[in-house]
């Protein structure tokens, strides 16, 4: 595996906010370049600079409104960025619907109301994009939902509704049904904050699999024993900027920035 | 698998109007729920009585003062208005085909709800009997009525066929494995409807249709018609291109905003200002077409709340996972959106299907209304004020119909577990 590493506690977000030293060489998985955006005047996202190496776990965490959703959302294009660029995989977003179509199929996203589709079985959620994007037929893409189900360990409600199923066991089906179109990248927009407290853990075990298993994955979360033990890198966003990147460490111990600060104490 | 075998229990059943408590009788029974007030025991009073006088009146008129001669003898005129005798086969063949297709589409969609274990409902044997009693009955009435009205052993021979033609497509429809798509199934239907409108038409031109027959006919094709016209312009009205979505609303507002009878009326004798009269339809297409017009624009509004009610997070979940915008609607949002709106969009097929008899009034065919009131004219039954024997069978068949629809609407929404999420 091939997680890129810190060498440096310096408070200086430009040198972490530079993942392609970290990592290998490779081109970067997603690269975020003087990105901003407006919901009429209000600047939600301001001159974001940001870069996910491959294999790399990004924790995102910021107080409320701070546009850590919106972020993420226009990575895969769900907002629509207006200054800047975002560039996944080597694709550039535009307003060409074969690019945002191509991202859109290499990226997973898995939300906080979990948005399964009430009225199909937990097996159909899984395989309907298989099937009608990647054009497996039926047989196979069941054959692989089951796999995945294994994986996120509800084999048995395979041919339940999703009303049917805990909170957490939704959660875990829907991040089946992302995987199941193979991405290349995971989003997460605080998958596990719409849980009651005792499916949290059932949830955040997936995703540490996950990363362990080295899929690229960002990831906007509250739970700060998530960012400490599974992220490799730490971004803090306030109004609508990114105000401090740091690997878990320098953040839990000596985050620099004052606002930074004074964040962690508030939710520490 | 760990679910346990669904059994008739878990099948939702409508309360029952009647249930002995166990500890109670009759009269704790009367006293919680007809006498817990004074107020309460007034209102029974005074209800009671009003249904026991207009119930006994009734019963009165069905049993001993109505006079049926005129019903039996022109039940043939009420059920197929003029239809030649020798092409007498063509709706017996049309008749029992319906039923086999409506079995077979039962069976069906059936077949595929009870593939999915989780929402499984299999009954067997009597129960199953008595389950489709309980739900059919209002339509078995009516046959049985229909059945001892007549005076030859024909029509019992054609129920006998339709029947067994139901229950043979149901099985078919059964057995079809659940993986397979509804396309052909879909395709197939629209083709043999086709198919008997066909062979109907070549014995009697469709224009010189009537009785029941022409409003079983009018309401069905319209119906088939209307509705994936009214989901298109939903659709269109929703639609991010403002040219769609001004004619579509242009559309609507124009159709919802005129009497409906307006426009046959307009179809049947103002068509000539606008089509020479040698390329205008005939009346049934015309009518056909208005219908269609008309009741399109009010499934778009059913449909487009229906639209509304599904949450955004929907479609960016599915967007989200890779799928087009055309994929998105149909296999995503529209689903949902439809099975939200299922009751009001019986109601508005209801509607149709009693509007039918519009057309007759307005465009002069001789539907099952227009029949009932021409044969109080004959010769045999003039000036006898034998009306109110006419309309009650007619209304009869108007509310066994639309009952049956409406019931199992009711039914479908409990199967596909509206309102679930
Ligand atoms: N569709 C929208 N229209 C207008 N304002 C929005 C919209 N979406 C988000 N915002 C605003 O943008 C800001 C950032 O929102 P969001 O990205 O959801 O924050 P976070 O996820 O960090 O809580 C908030 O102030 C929010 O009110
Ligand atoms: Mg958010």
């Amino acid at each position: 595996m091939n997680k890129p590493t810190d060498t440096d506690g310096s408070a200086d977000p430009s040198v972490f906010a530079d993942a392609s030293q970290l990592a290998n060489g490779d081109a970067p998985m997603v690269e975020l370049v003087g990105v901003s955006k407006f919901f009429g005047d209000f600047a939600a996202l301001t001159n974001i600079n940001l870069k996910v190496a491959r294999q790399e776990v990004l924790v995102v965490i910021g107080p409320s409104g701070s546009g850590k959703s919106t972020m993420i959302r226009c990575v895969n294009r769900l907002e629509t960025h207006d200054v800047g660029r975002i560039v996944v995989d080597g694709i550039e977003l535009s307003d060409d619907v074969r690019n945002i179509q191509a991202i859109r199929r290499e990226t997973g996203m898995v939300f906080q109301q979990f948005n399964l589709y009430p009225h199909l079985t937990v097996l159909d959620n899984i395989t309907l994009s298989p099937r009608l994007v990647r054009g497996q037929t039926r047989a196979a893409a069941e054959a692989k939902a089951m796999e995945l189900l294994e994986r996120v360990q509800i084999p048995e409600q395979a041919h339940k509704r999703p009303g049917q199923l805990s909170g957490g066991q939704q959660q875990r089906v829907a991040i089946a049904r992302s995987l199941a179109m193979e991405p290349k990248l995971m989003l997460f927009d605080e998958p596990t904050s719409a849980l009651d407290p005792e499916m949290i853990n059932e949830v955040l075990e997936v995703m540490t699999d996950l990363a362990r298993e080295g899929m690229t994955m960002v990831v906007v979360t509250h739970e700060m024993n998530f960012a400490r033990q599974v992220a490799d890198r730490v971004v803090f966003m306030a109004s609508g900027e990114v105000v401090e990147v740091g690997t878990p460490e320098h953040f839990f111990t000596n985050p620099s920035e004052p606002r930074t600060q004074a964040f962690l104490s508030q939710i520490l | 698998m760990t679910d346990t075998a669904p059994t008739a229990a878990d099948q939702p059943t409508d309360p029952p109007l009647w249930s002995p408590s166990p500890s109670g009788s009759v009269s704790t029974w009367l006293k919680k729920n007809l006498f817990r007030s004074r107020l309460d025991g007034v209102v029974t009073v005074v209800a009671g009585t009003i249904i026991l006088i207009a119930g006994f009146r009734f019963l009165r008129f069905v049993f001993v003062t109505g006079r049926w001669q005129i019903v039996r003898e022109n039940l043939s005129l009420y059920l197929t208005g003029s239809w030649p005798e020798e092409h007498l086969w063509r709706l017996v063949v049309v008749v029992v085909g319906l039923a086999l297709i409506a079995g077979f589409i039962g069976g069906f969609s059936a077949g595929r709800i009870d593939d999915d274990p989780s929402r499984a409902v299999s009954l067997a044997g009597r129960d199953r009997l008595v389950d489709l009693g309980s739900r059919l009955w209002p339509l078995v009435v009516t046959v049985a009525l229909l059945l001892a009205l007549t005076t030859t052993i024909g029509p019992l021979l054609v129920a006998a066929g339709a029947i067994v033609a139901a229950v043979a497509g149901n099985m078919a429809g059964r057995a079809v494995p659940g993986g397979m798509s509804a396309v052909p199934v879909v395709v197939g239907v629209l083709f043999l409807t086709l198919a008997g409108i066909w062979l109907l038409n070549a014995g009697l031109s469709w224009n010189s249709w009537g009785g029941m027959v022409l409003n079983l006919s009018l309401a069905t094709i319209s119906i088939a018609l209307c509705f994936p016209i009214g989901v298109l312009l939903a659709l269109a009205r929703r639609s991010e291109y403002p040219i769609l979505r001004w004619l579509s609303t242009g559309y609507i507002e124009l159709f919802r905003g005129v009497p409906l009878i307006g426009l046959l009326l307009m179809a049947n004798v103002a068509l000539g200002f606008f089509i020479p009269n040698s390329l205008a339809p005939g009346k049934v297409v015309r009518a056909i077409v208005i219908f269609v017009l008309f009741t399109s624009a009010y499934i778009a509004e059913i449909v487009r709340g229906g639209l509304q009610s599904v949450p955004p997070g929907q479609i960016e979940a599915g967007k989200a996972n890779g799928l087009t915008p055309i994929p998105i609607i149909t296999r995503i949002v529209l689903p949902q959106a439809i099975r939200n709106v299922i009751p009001a969009l019986v109601g508005q097929f209801i509607s149709l299907f009693k509007d039918t008899t519009l057309a007759g009034a307005a465009m002069g065919l001789t539907d099952l209304l227009g029949g009932a009131e021409a044969s109080t004219a004959q010769a045999d039954f003039r000036g006898q004020g034998l009306i109110a024997e006419t309309l009650v069978f007619v209304l009869l068949i108007f509310w066994a119909g639309s009952y049956t629809m409406s019931r199992e609407s009711q039914r479908l929404e409990t199967k596909l577990g509206v309102g679930e999420r």
